[in-house]
């Protein structure tokens, strides 16, 4: 397990990250292995008691041996890519605020980084779309049972954290949150993957609303509920105990799993 | 032990180990979590579709309103929260309990011994008389023997080797953690919807087997079936032939 995360320069290779990205990347690094992808990267942050717990780790702990050299999740062909893609759950979020940033085409709106960086920041959308961009073609796949398919550009999480100077090494999750209240954790194994991005395109054209705009979370390798829409501020944080009900999100808080890999 | 009765006589005979008692038990529990649970997630969702692609709107194969239970309707019986909770804690059970079988009783021999077709038995003529007495309903009443019937002994080797193993791929298709980790999931169903579709077809097999299960344990005798399966021992009238093959089985058994 380890071996592949003991070899940083390995899986940069594999991954076809340029030198200028190796190196701006090298402070979220230094996090996450100092962090040591160890228990968190296979246990969740909470266990739920019985034998509903039991089964929480062993799916976690199966899902991520399978996957410890970081794969990419399926990248489709641009004719696979859904005629309408669904809009589903929220899709206009009645937040004053954030009516008033709709109306003026999301001038003015931008993105507070906070919490374990190493220089907290709010980034506008502008100076988002000015960092370095990743565009896939990935199937959204909903815990409810539908999936579709769709082409989304966007910035790599660990780029926006980069240039917020980096995670602390007491990093261990990032919190989003959104508009209309919603709260998600992923872990640092899921921050780190290169298609882990804050997505302002779906299929070439600026984010609908009833798509999370103007900035939505993409986890390609985890159910719908965990690709937040509507995000309102990122924080790195060491613990999670503090939001909510304390399970690291809004729907382990309502009692679905924390990780939505299956 | 023997014991006389007016039916002739009838004697205990060893039948299912231990083991086998317990994982088929265990199976009972547990099957009946995957079912009801997958039912509460498929009630949630009632459309199947076919392909990489389905989302309400898209074209579907099957639509549950089409059979008279509207979208709502269905909502409000399903909860998938609770669904995915039970059906993904039983799935390991289920799995778990299944590998202890398997592995054991091919480590014992018990499985080859049971199950696995000798030759005659895969004659054509054999298979068609059995297949015709199963239909006509006028198989022999299995109270002398501990042995399985051949077409008895095709749907265990399918259930646990084919219908079992294609149920988890086809679970596993549907979750974005595993396909990334293993894309080829994808390919062979053809896309996540269609391993979804599957796996609902898969759902409606596994009621028909349980259905057909429950049927020939009744016409086996339900009291002394259903009691085997706890206690071990099936009382069986024995005639001659009978008992020099039941004694094999015993022999082998303990």
């Amino acid at each position: 397990m380890k071996a592949s995360f003991s070899n940083p320069i390995q899986f940069i290779q594999q991954h076809q990250i340029s030198r200028r990205n190796m190196l701006s990347s090298i402070p979220a690094l230094v996090g996450l292995f100092s962090s040591g992808c160890s228990r968190d990267t296979f246990i969740p942050p909470t266990i739920r008691t019985g034998l509903i717990g039991v089964a929480d780790v062993l799916t976690m702990s199966a899902n991520r041996f399978l996957l410890s050299d970081q794969p990419l999740a399926r990248e489709y062909e641009l004719s696979d890519i859904a005629p309408e893609f669904p809009t589903w759950g929220q899709t206009d979020p009645q937040d004053e605020e954030y009516q008033q940033l709709r109306s003026r085409g999301f001038r003015g709106w931008s993105l507070p980084v906070k919490g374990l960086v190493r220089r907290p920041t709010d980034f506008t959308l502008e100076q988002l779309k000015q960092m370095p961009a990743r565009t896939q073609i990935t199937a959204h796949v909903c815990e409810q049972g539908w999936s579709a398919i769709g082409q989304w550009t966007g910035v790599p999480l660990v780029q926006v954290l980069n240039a917020a100077g980096g995670i602390k090494p007491t990093a261990r999750y990032v919190m989003l949150d959104t508009v209309d209240g919603w709260y998600e954790g992923i872990d640092l194994f899921e921050v780190m993957h290169p298609q882990t991005i804050l997505a302002y395109n779906l299929n070439g054209q600026a984010l609908p609303i009833g798509n999370g705009a103007p900035l939505r979370l993409r986890v390609e390798r985890q159910c719908g509920y965990k690709n937040l829409k509507f995000l309102k501020s990122i924080q790195v944080v060491d613990s999670m105990a503090s939001f909510g009900r304390g399970t690291g999100g809004i729907n382990s808080d309502w009692g679905f799993h924390w990780f939505g890999g299956v | 032990m023997t014991l006389k009765s007016s039916f002739g006589r009838r004697q205990w005979r060893t039948s299912h180990p231990l083991n086998v008692r317990i994982s088929h038990w265990v199976n009972v529990i547990a099957g009946t979590y995957l079912l009801v649970s997958g039912l509460h997630i498929f009630l949630d969702f009632p459309e199947l579709y076919w392909g990489h692609t389905g989302y309400r709107g898209y074209p579907a194969i099957f639509k549950l309103e089409d059979w008279g239970l509207s979208w709502d309707e269905a909502g409000s019986l399903g909860n998938r929260m609770w669904g995915r909770n039970y059906h993904f804690t039983f799935a390991w059970v289920f799995l778990i309990n299944g590998l202890i079988y398997v592995g054991w009783n091919l480590r014992t021999g018990h499985l080859q011994q049971q199950l696995w077709l000798n030759r005659d038995e895969l004659r054509l003529d054999n298979l068609h008389r059995d297949l015709r007495q199963q239909v006509r309903w006028t198989l022999p009443r299995q109270t002398t023997t501990t042995e399985y019937g051949t077409l008895q002994k095709i749907s265990y080797l399918m259930l646990i080797f084919v219908f079992v193993p294609l149920m988890v791929l086809t679970g596993l298709a549907q979750s974005p953690g595993f396909t990334a980790a293993w894309p080829w999931l994808l390919d062979i169903f053809g896309g996540r919807q269609s391993a979804r579709t599957l796996h609902s077809v898969g759902t409606v097999l596994f009621i028909v087997f349980v259905i057909l299960h429950i049927l020939e344990v009744i016409r086996a005798g339900a009291t002394n079936r259903i009691r085997s399966m706890f206690t071990g021992h099936l009382l069986i009238s024995s005639s001659t032939s009978d008992i020099r093959r039941d004694g094999e089985m015993s022999s082998a058994d303990t």
